[in-house]
């Protein structure tokens, strides 16, 4: 025990150095050690050195550099010390003497010594006067660059409204519609658009989340699995996604049609298929999320009047499913559930689908109490799927 | 009282001759950049609006290198001085001066910096033999 620990104290001080070591010299300060490296060159070369060790040269560089980087962290504590926080040529000249303590300056036994007739000033001040000027070889600029970022603007900058009382308007505002993937994609789940990108994040936290489901499978298989892979919130999510917007409905089950469903598909009946076709014990767990599916579906069949509506919304989501694969966040479900008929859709199959949104708007004030419910719980739930 | 007045006037001409030597850094142009020097000041926390001071910082920086790589010159010469073959061989060597390893790391340890390195690596079996004794 003794002997592990000691090894264990050995390997973290060999570690500390190594990281306390290579913090003065990062991968982002290769452009300053690179000028360095020219200007001790050409100082070098006005001593009167024709070439150098590469290792020399790096290692001259690195101790200008860190010498510099010295002087300034000397001269920022003696303006500390002083109580400012600017640093004066006093903290320099201070700095400077401190540095040259090792090989001695003149007068630096004077205990009465002013700083400004500083033995090391009067060096710098004969240095000066019998060097060459001999003037840096490139024009660099002014480094780091900083990027002037443009962020995307508020909603108050926008001049939009936010989408409810619970968005701050100072919130940077959704992306328009138009930026949405309108490309549906085929088969392997190639993200489209600029909104391809951020579902594919979600995607992958879907993933991190449930580390048994294989990302392929999602897509080849099950056309349910996008929407309930993630528990119950998410699968009212989609459902409500799947109501309002089509493009954010599940991809569709191996081998279903759009067109050839029969109008009533029992969901028992849907999760036995579902069950029967993927042996794999991961869609085992699959099928009990289509489960869960199912009791929010009863859930809210009990909120609306007729079976025909429910089979109907059910109809749509089975139909849906028929598309080719595509992926979506089903959160921008939100602006969606406003904009399902501005929806450009290229497919026809879509149009049909948009036009039966417009006809069960009727139908959408009960619809709409059971989405404000899976509104807040699909929040709560993308929120402890994003932490 | 005379010698308050005296200290005075020397006290002036300290800060005098200080700012004029500041004043005149403006002309020189030192060879390490100022740029290089903003970049590691700002680095180190060193805040600091008037440019003089960080021209003073690159010419002393400058200074401590110049005399760093004078030192070890001073050593190359000396090696070179040392090892008096032939008349032609001095000569030979005499053309290039080379800054290795060994002359800086001499020189350096003067200054407080301690560079260590490997004088051979035992990578192939020639290695540390004497070059003439190594078949080719």
């Amino acid at each position: 025990m003794k002997d592990g620990g000691l090894e264990n104290k050995k390997e973290l001080e060999n570690s500390k150095k190594q990281s306390n070591s290579s913090k003065f010299r990062s991968k982002s300060d290769d452009f300053a050690l690179s000028i360095a490296k020219v200007a001790v060159a050409q100082v070098c070369e006005s001593i009167g050195f024709q070439s150098f060790q590469h290792s020399a040269l790096e290692t001259l560089s690195d101790v200008a550099a860190r010498y510099i980087y010295t002087l300034g962290k000397t001269a920022n504590f003696n303006a500390n010390l002083a109580g400012r926080l600017e640093s004066n040529v006093f903290d320099v000249i201070q700095g400077l003497e401190e540095l040259e303590s090792g090989l001695g300056f003149a007068g630096a036994s004077d205990v009465n010594r002013c700083l400004a007739n500083s033995g090391v000033v009067r060096d710098i001040v004969h240095f000066v006067g019998d060097a060459v000027d001999v003037p840096f070889a490139y024009d660099i600029p002014r480094f780091p660059v900083v990027k002037d970022r443009k962020g995307m603007g508020s909603f108050w900058e926008k001049g939009e409204e936010p989408h409810g009382e619970h968005i701050p308007s100072w919130l940077p505002a959704f992306p328009d519609p138009e930026t949405y993937a309108t490309q549906s994609t085929v088969g392997n789940g190639t993200m489209s658009g600029s909104n391809g990108v951020k579902t594919g994040l979600v995607r992958v936290e879907w993933k991190v989340e449930r580390p048994l489901l294989n990302f392929q499978q999602q897509f080849a298989r099950n056309g349910n699995v996008g929407d309930s892979s993630c528990g119950g919130g998410d699968s009212t999510k989609a459902k409500e996604a799947s109501n309002s917007n089509p493009y954010l409905a599940a991809p569709l089950h191996f081998g279903e049609k759009e067109v050839d469903v029969s109008p009533v598909v029992l969901p028992t009946k849907l999760s036995n298929e579902v069950a029967s076709r993927d042996p794999i014990p991961e869609n085992r767990f699959l099928g009990n999320q289509v489960s869960v599916l199912e009791t929010f579906a009863t859930a809210i069949e009990a909120m609306k009047s007729g079976i025909c509506e429910y089979d109907g919304s059910r109809q749509k989501n089975v139909l849906y499913n028929q598309r080719p694969t595509v992926h979506f966040k089903i959160g921008i479900g939100k602006k969606s559930l406003n904009s399902a008929p501005y929806f450009i859709s290229k497919n026809k199959d879509l149009q049909k689908i948009a036009y039966w949104f417009e006809n069960g708007n009727e139908k959408d004030d009960r619809k709409r109490r059971a989405e404000i419910f899976s509104k807040e719980s699909m929040e709560c739930s993308h929120e402890s799927g994003q932490l | 009282m005379n010698h308050n007045q005296q200290s005075n006037d020397g006290k002036h001409d300290d800060d005098s001759a200080l700012s004029d030597f500041l004043a005149s850094l403006m002309d020189y142009t030192p060879t390490i950049p100022d740029e290089l020097v903003e970049h590691y000041l700002a680095k180190s926390g060193f805040q600091c609006p008037d440019v003089r001071l960080i021209r003073l910082v690159a010419v002393a920086t400058q200074k401590f290198v110049a005399d760093v790589a004078s030192d070890s010159l001073q050593h190359c010469k000396a090696r070179q001085a040392a090892v008096v073959k032939d008349k032609r061989d001095k000569q030979q060597k005499d053309k290039r001066l080379i800054l290795t390893m060994d002359d800086l790391s001499k020189s350096l340890r003067e200054y407080g910096v301690n560079v260590k390195q490997q004088e051979y690596f035992a990578d192939s079996p020639s290695t540390g033999m004497d070059p003439a004794s190594r078949d080719e």
